[in-house]
């Protein structure tokens, strides 16, 4: 028995298939001539300078003094394996990762909560208010903590003070430093909340109605309703959290004007990289360090993304 | 219609190839002249990043200047002073001076770039072969973040017998740094000396610290830095009133301060009490007693005697954040000479510095300009050089404020120092140029931006940190300073 596809297309006529591929090419031409800019912006200012690094990555390679360059094989990956404050950096970095990502993700679920409440008046205001602070360039939040962390003159101490408690030295102990910084990252949670915002008000009422109905009460539709359905959110905004503090420097750079101190312990991964492409010159080493960087993110993301299918619901997940 | 298709395919087609044709950087600069430059600068291989290196070439025709026209030399600032507008405009002034008399061979144009910015596009204008004709003003670190890259003035000097007799001959033998190259051309030296805040001192009911080096303290104790430690404390005040010498004294709540050592590193605050250096004659990592001997100095006075101001304090609102003098809370502070241009508000003199154990040390710091190896025209930028730096040394150095390294110039220097500031006695600086630290404490190191780097932690930690078993803490620092001049041959 012979079946007929209702839905094939009538046979056309040759000249018009040809027309038609004609067209597709038009198309297809102005298409790449409407995002040229972006191509050509993404070959000089990205693909470029990302093969430039692997090649570097291979050599001695000093700016200043770019006549002397030579191959030197894997010597600069090896040398990361030596070299302590590579080691120190990676301490430094994870330290802060695991201080900070709980933290900041907690601080950003309730307060997304709390501007999603229906009992919260202003819902509005409070939400500009709370994303406002992520709006503020990292330098100018740099210099102002700077001063409210300040031992002797900052708003946090004095306020101590008030209540009898001696303030830590928040910028140069090398305890303090982290929750220090945790404390500024608070401010760049802007963002975060949106997104959770945005997950939350994505949840279907009807079930919020279903579990009402089965007599569930607001922290049991929070737990059993809203954290599941958002956790496709949540992994979203883990995953891009990881890679910001892998990628961690500009806080750092502007507090400590790029010294890692106290003793080191802002020296985070990428502060180290820096310094050694830029500060003492090794462009060379320093392209190591970066791929060392994208190497050792990728891992830790891959990671994420294979945890994924045991703790993310996709609502659409399995449909046909 | 297809004639924009090939318009802008062609547009594309070209952004690509200039985008992979741009200044590879591991390239040898194509201008670069065969010079008489040492064996250290002559090309070395081809480098790995399979780039074949070109050929040193001749400067492509269409650049050279034409018969008559004036060679444009291209001035870059940044590294050092040069960046804020009131210089700036000094800058343009100097420029247009030089033009109108030089105008027929050379055309001075200035490349101001800001410095927070300015090592980073130097880097790259060096990596892209697009060198400055002429760097500066730049200080010791400066010359030294571009260490390798400098052009060897001493066969220039040579062939234009270049009259170097005005020049004290140690701060020449100072930029050859160890090596026979004259690297650099002194252009201006800034004594240090202490700058004391006459009102806090006639508060206190003191009298001022001697102008004379070598002379007594107004009560004829000797002025050392112990005496400076007993005015310091006295001058120490917390927020009720107790001075540093009292019973009842609150660290805790300082409102002034004694003496302070500002905008120094640490090789800089204890030069101030001897000379010394991080390097031995071998080449090694190595702590001078004397700078042991400040370190202590300096330790006792922040953190146990809290007459001079720990790094919290130097950054807090109190001390203007990281400018103490300037806040009118700090009785004294050693500096140089450049500092004469901050002080507006406050009501100022200098004194000598105190001596410690007999010797007397007024560190200095030097600016010059330079010349890089890959500038396009060597010749022609010595040419330049040599007559800002010669000729128009005078006005450069008036340019930035600065004492000139010429000795036949210093005479003048001191009367327009003394016009700007009236009252201020900078005879202080011009006698303190005979007791300069030596060997100076901004000497190179082997590795040199990654030590300093290394003893900018140690500093910044023992700046911030008490209770610290300071020789040991010294002992640890040494060995790590020595594993990063081990990274270098």
């Amino acid at each position: 028995m012979t079946t007929v596809d209702q839905t094939s297309p009538k046979p056309v006529a040759i000249p018009k298939k040809k027309q038609y591929q004609g067209l597709q090419r038009e198309q297809a031409k102005w298409g790449w001539i409407f995002i040229s800019p972006w191509v050509i912006g993404f070959l000089v200012f990205t693909l470029v300078p990302v093969i430039a690094t692997l090649v570097f990555s291979f050599t001695n390679y000093n700016p200043v003094q770019p006549d002397n360059t030579q191959f030197i094989g894997v010597q600069n990956f090896l040398r990361m394996f030596q070299d302590a404050k590579v080691g120190k950096s990676l301490q430094v970095t994870i330290t802060y990762a695991l201080l900070a990502m709980p933290i900041s993700f907690i601080f950003g679920l309730l307060l997304a909560s709390l501007v999603n409440s229906v009992f919260l008046v202003g819902q509005h205001y409070f939400r500009t208010l709370y994303y406002m602070t992520s709006m503020i360039p990292v330098v100018a939040a740099g210099v102002i903590w700077a001063g409210v962390a300040n031992t002797q003159t900052g708003w946090i101490n004095l306020a101590l003070e008030a209540i009898g408690i001696k303030g830590p030295d928040w910028l140069n102990s090398v305890v303090w430093i982290y929750p220090l910084l945790v404390m500024i990252g608070l401010w760049g949670l802007g963002n975060l909340m949106l997104t959770m915002l945005a997950g939350m008000q994505g949840v279907p009422n009807e079930i919020y109605e279903a579990s009402m109905i089965d007599g569930a009460n607001g922290l049991q539709r929070y737990w059993h309703i809203t954290l599941p359905l958002i956790t496709p959110v949540i992994f979203y905004n883990l995953t891009l959290m990881l890679i910001g503090i892998f990628k961690y420097f500009d806080m750092a750079y502007v507090l400590k004007n790029g010294t890692g101190e106290p003793n080191d312990a802002t020296l985070f991964y990428a502060l180290n990289f820096y310094k050694n492409s830029f500060e003492y010159n090794l462009m060379g080493y320093g392209s190591a360090l970066a791929w060392g960087l994208f190497i050792i993110v990728l891992v830790l993301t891959a990671l994420l993304f294979w945890s994924q299918s045991r703790w993310v619901y996709y609502a659409g997940e399995g449909r046909g | 219609m297809k004639k924009i298709y090939i318009l802008s395919t062609f547009l594309l087609l070209l952004s690509i190839l200039l985008a992979a044709c741009g200044p590879a950087a591991t390239e040898a600069p194509a201008v670069v002249e065969p010079t008489e430059a040492p064996a250290a600068e002559e090309p070395t291989e081809a480098p790995a990043a399979e780039e074949p290196v070109e050929e040193p070439t001749e400067a492509p025709a269409a650049e050279e200047p034409m018969a008559g026209e004036a060679t444009e030399i291209r001035w870059f600032i940044g590294l050092g002073a040069g960046g804020n507008p009131e210089e700036i405009e000094r800058e343009e002034a100097f420029v247009e001076k030089f033009n109108a008399k030089y105008g027929d061979k050379y055309k001075l144009v200035m490349d101001v770039v800001p410095n927070e910015t300015a090592y980073d596009v130097l880097k790259t204008q060096i990596a892209a072969g697009d060198v400055p004709d002429i760097v500066g003003p730049v200080g010791i670190r400066g010359l030294a973040s571009f260490e390798g890259a400098w052009l060897d003035l001493s066969p220039y000097i040579e062939s234009a017998d270049y009259d170097l007799s005005d020049f004290d001959p140690a701060l020449l033998d100072f930029y050859k740094f160890g090596t026979d190259s004259q690297l650099f051309l002194p252009l201006s030296v800034f004594p240090s000396a202490i700058f004391y805040n006459k009102e806090l001192f006639d508060e206190a009911g003191l009298e001022y610290p001697p102008h004379e080096w070598g002379a007594p303290y107004a009560d004829g104790d000797e002025w050392t830095f112990d005496k400076l430690r007993d005015l310091g404390m006295f001058l120490t005040v917390d927020a009720n009133g107790v001075d540093a010498t009292m019973e009842g004294f609150d660290p805790d709540n300082i409102v002034q301060f004694g003496y302070d050592s500002q905008w120094q590193d640490i090789r800089a605050d204890w030069s101030h009490i001897g000379a010394g250096s991080f390097v031995d004659e071998n080449g090694n990592a190595v702590m001078p007693d004397v700078w042991r001997e400040a370190a202590h100095w300096y330790y006792k006075g922040m953190f146990t005697d809290y007459f001079i101001p720990n790094d919290s304090y130097v950054n807090s609102d109190l001390l203007a954040q990281g400018n103490p003098f300037a806040s009118g809370k700090l009785a004294m502070t050693a500096v140089n000479l450049w500092y004469n241009c901050c002080t507006e508000d406050v009501t100022w003199d200098v004194a000598a510095m105190p001596s410690y154990n007999g010797n007397l040390t007024s560190k200095l710091h030097a600016d010059t300009f330079g010349i890089l190896r890959g500038v396009e025209d060597p010749d022609v930028a010595w040419e330049v050089y040599s007559l800002m730096l010669g000729e128009f040394a005078g006005d450069l150095v008036d340019v930035y404020g600065a004492f000139p390294a010429r000795q036949s110039l210093q005479g003048d220097a001191l009367t327009s120092l003394e016009e700007r500031f009236p009252g201020v006695d900078f005879q202080v600086f011009v006698d303190g140029l005979a007791y300069p630290d030596d060997p100076s404490h901004e000497g190179l190191m082997p590795n040199f931006l990654k030590a300093s780097d290394t003893y900018g932690t140690f500093g910044s930690m023992y700046q911030s940190t008490p209770d610290l078993d300071l020789d040991a803490e010294i002992d640890t620092f040494i060995v790590e300073l020595q594993e990063v001049f081990d990274e270098v041959e």
